[in-house]
């Protein structure tokens, strides 16, 4: 029984942190119609620039704080400087339909090669704030850190704050109201643009979180976030990418269904699930576990 | 009566295979070795750029997976040599079948994901298949598997080197794949994947099985992708699952950008470029004072930076770009007349 909790509590940690980055392709998704694999890498960056203030001044929060700031302006400045760019440039052609996905791949790439010229392609080691060793109680241990309470706590509290900014300022009402739909949005006064591109700041920042908070039990190099945007996107498809609360459930049911499977099956599996969980819900239900039916638009 | 002998397309394109094979024939004895050795990788470069130009320029499906597919053929072909004993042709038709089954049954699936959700699946794939090579101990792990072609026969005589070997077999392979494909795209396939890509409820509407023909070409894609993955585990002489990381699939998609994803010709601008571009970075990062970081980032940062410029500036190649400038110059001089 206590095994079962604890391999739940793991779960939970892992599921939070996909959750995060499912939020953040869910947030960007939902304005502008794209999937952003460059999060990875706009999220890899931040996270180095997290692992370079907490090397200076050792001090976790500050370089927690600065990988927000800095993951916040990236995603601003990609959405003003290639987004608006494309949207401009590309209406039809044979590439129109595949533009984006392939722009935000050469931004990824980009992204990746920089921090590999900054930093180097060597592993780095990012030291957690506080403990990683397990809690024992007795004589028995719980595979459950004050690292992972930190990760639950933190990812609670960056949804939390979302939730208040969607639910109960303007801002968030015109956030939803551009994603639900833009030209009444715009006919409302709503500058749909700039909400936009404060909907990316808010994407950037979210991945950042994620990426700063998955580095601590991992060796630190620039493609070390790839599959945290896979598991973040599996988890953004099980919640039917267009809900943020979607997200959440998506990145925790992910994290929950990994951790059993590593326990009791076997770590070999461990990625093929993913992937087989995809296959799955793409199939039976493409619009997210929480779709309802829909009219058909082809 | 030689007009009346080219007027059928297939014709003419066979000839222009066969010339261009002469050419390539007597361009190899005449270039330095390692020429011929990039030249060998320029044509598997075009085979597997050719199989995205057909899945995304012509049926609108992006693939970020091409380089499992290429893993897929590659392994397949090692393996069907080592246990069957395959002759070398034989097990490149193997690479051929099992990529396209492979590409038949995530097709299967994936015919009814619209853009970023098969972008998605076909990236976890990317990611996770190398992964897959490395625990099963059947397929050798990190030290991948044997995979020979064998020395080249005797009676090319004796100064005939491997490389030039490679070379013969990936441009014959690549002239073969681009006439295949060619005739394919002019076919009844080839309009049906247009139609649909234009507009699926039109095709629809007009009788097209929009699934069928989605499905049969990711199965002819990921077929074209497994006999590159085969050629190039071959000059390789093992296939290795590092030989088929994530950047392999992003430089293919780039290729086929770089070209114009319409036009199958282009892929050999496409592939050249993928080739040369290694080459004068690593040129470029030794005289920046060649740093290791900037040897190894330098050919990933170009060749994304090119990616990103391709898709916001020529989107559709570089071929179109010079038409609309043709036309709209033609215009001004009428006007000014």
């Amino acid at each position: 029984m206590l095994a079962f909790i604890s391999t739940l509590l793991i779960g939970i940690t892992v599921g939070a942190i996909y959750s995060l980055m499912a939020l953040s392709l869910v947030l960007v998704w939902r304005s502008t119609r794209v999937i952003n694999f460059a999060q990875a890498g706009q999220a890899i960056f931040s996270t180095y620039v997290a692992y370079e203030v907490i090397q200076r001044t050792g001090n976790f929060i500050l370089g927690m704080a600065a990988a927000v700031v800095v993951g916040a302006l990236l995603g601003a400045l990609v959405e003003v400087l290639l987004m608006r760019t494309l949207f401009k440039r590309i209406h039809s052609g044979a590439v129109a339909a595949v533009a984006p996905v392939i722009a935000t791949l050469g931004l990824l790439g980009v992204i990746r090669a920089s921090v590999g010229l900054i930093w180097g392609n060597d592993g780095h080691r990012f030291d957690a704030p506080v403990s990683t060793q397990a809690f024992s109680m007795g004589n028995t241990v719980i595979p459950f850190s004050r690292f992972n309470l930190l990760v639950i706590a933190t990812a609670a509290l960056v949804m939390i704050v979302f939730t208040v900014i969607f639910q109960k300022t303007s801002l968030g009402l015109s956030l939803r109201a551009s994603a639900f739909a833009p030209e009444i949005a715009r006919l409302s006064g709503i500058r749909v643009g700039s909400i936009r591109t404060i909907g990316w700041a808010f994407a950037g920042a979210t991945g950042a979180v994620a990426g700063v908070l998955i580095s601590p039990n991992d060796s630190l190099t620039p493609n070390s976030l790839d599959l945290l945007l896979i598991f973040g996107f599996v988890s953004a498809v099980i919640g039917g990418l267009d809900s943020l609360i979607g997200a959440v459930v998506g990145g925790l049911v992910l994290g929950i269904g990994k951790a059993l499977i590593l326990a009791y099956l076997g770590s070999s599996l461990d990625y093929p699930t993913a992937f087989v969980v995809l296959a799955i819900v793409l199939i039976v239900r493409p619009g997210g576990i929480f779709s309802m039916k829909r009219g058909r638009n082809a | 009566m030689l007009k009346k002998f080219f007027a059928n397309g297939v014709r003419t394109r066979f000839i222009g295979t066969i010339a261009c094979g002469w050419f390539l024939l007597l361009a190899a004895d005449r270039v330095d070795p390692l020429r011929v050795y990039q030249g060998g990788i320029v044509a598997i470069y075009v085979i597997a750029i050719a199989s995205v130009i057909l899945l995304t320029g012509y049926s609108g499906q992006v693939s970020l997976g091409q380089g499992a597919f290429m893993a897929i053929g590659g392994f397949s072909a090692a393996l069907s040599s080592k246990y069957w004993h395959l002759p070398f042709f034989l097990t490149l038709i193997v690479a051929v079948l099992a990529g396209a089954l492979a590409g038949a049954l995530l097709g299967g699936g994936a015919a009814r994901l619209s853009g970023p959700y098969l972008a998605g699946i076909t990236l976890a794939l990317a990611i996770g298949l190398p992964n897959l090579a490395n625990q099963f101990s059947f397929l050798g792990g990190e030290q991948g598997l044997d995979y020979s072609v064998g020395d080249p026969p005797l009676r090319f005589g004796m100064d005939f080197t491997t490389d030039k070997w490679f070379f013969w077999i990936t441009g014959l392979a690549a002239l073969i794949t681009l006439w295949w494909t060619q005739n394919i795209l002019m076919s009844r396939y080839g309009r049906t994947w247009r139609a649909l890509r234009s507009n699926p409820a039109a095709a629809q509407l007009a009788g097209i099985h929009v699934g069928r023909v989605k499905v049969l070409a990711f199965t002819l894609s990921a077929g074209l992708a497994g006999l590159a993955g085969a050629l190039l585990s071959m000059t390789l002489f093992y296939a290795l699952p590092s030989a088929f990381p994530l950047s392999l699939s992003f430089a293919l998609v780039t290729g086929a950008v770089l070209a114009g994803v319409t036009h199958l010709l282009g892929s050999m601008l496409g592939a050249i470029v993928l080739v040369a571009i290694p080459a004068y970075a690593e040129l470029l990062a030794n005289k920046l004072g060649g740093a290791e970081r900037v040897i190894a980032n330098l050919p990933g940062l170009m060749i994304s930076t090119l990616l990103i410029l391709a898709v916001l500036f020529t989107p559709n190649g570089p071929g179109e770009q010079w038409r609309t400038f043709k036309e709209k110059k033609g215009k001004k001089d009428r006007q000014t007349r």
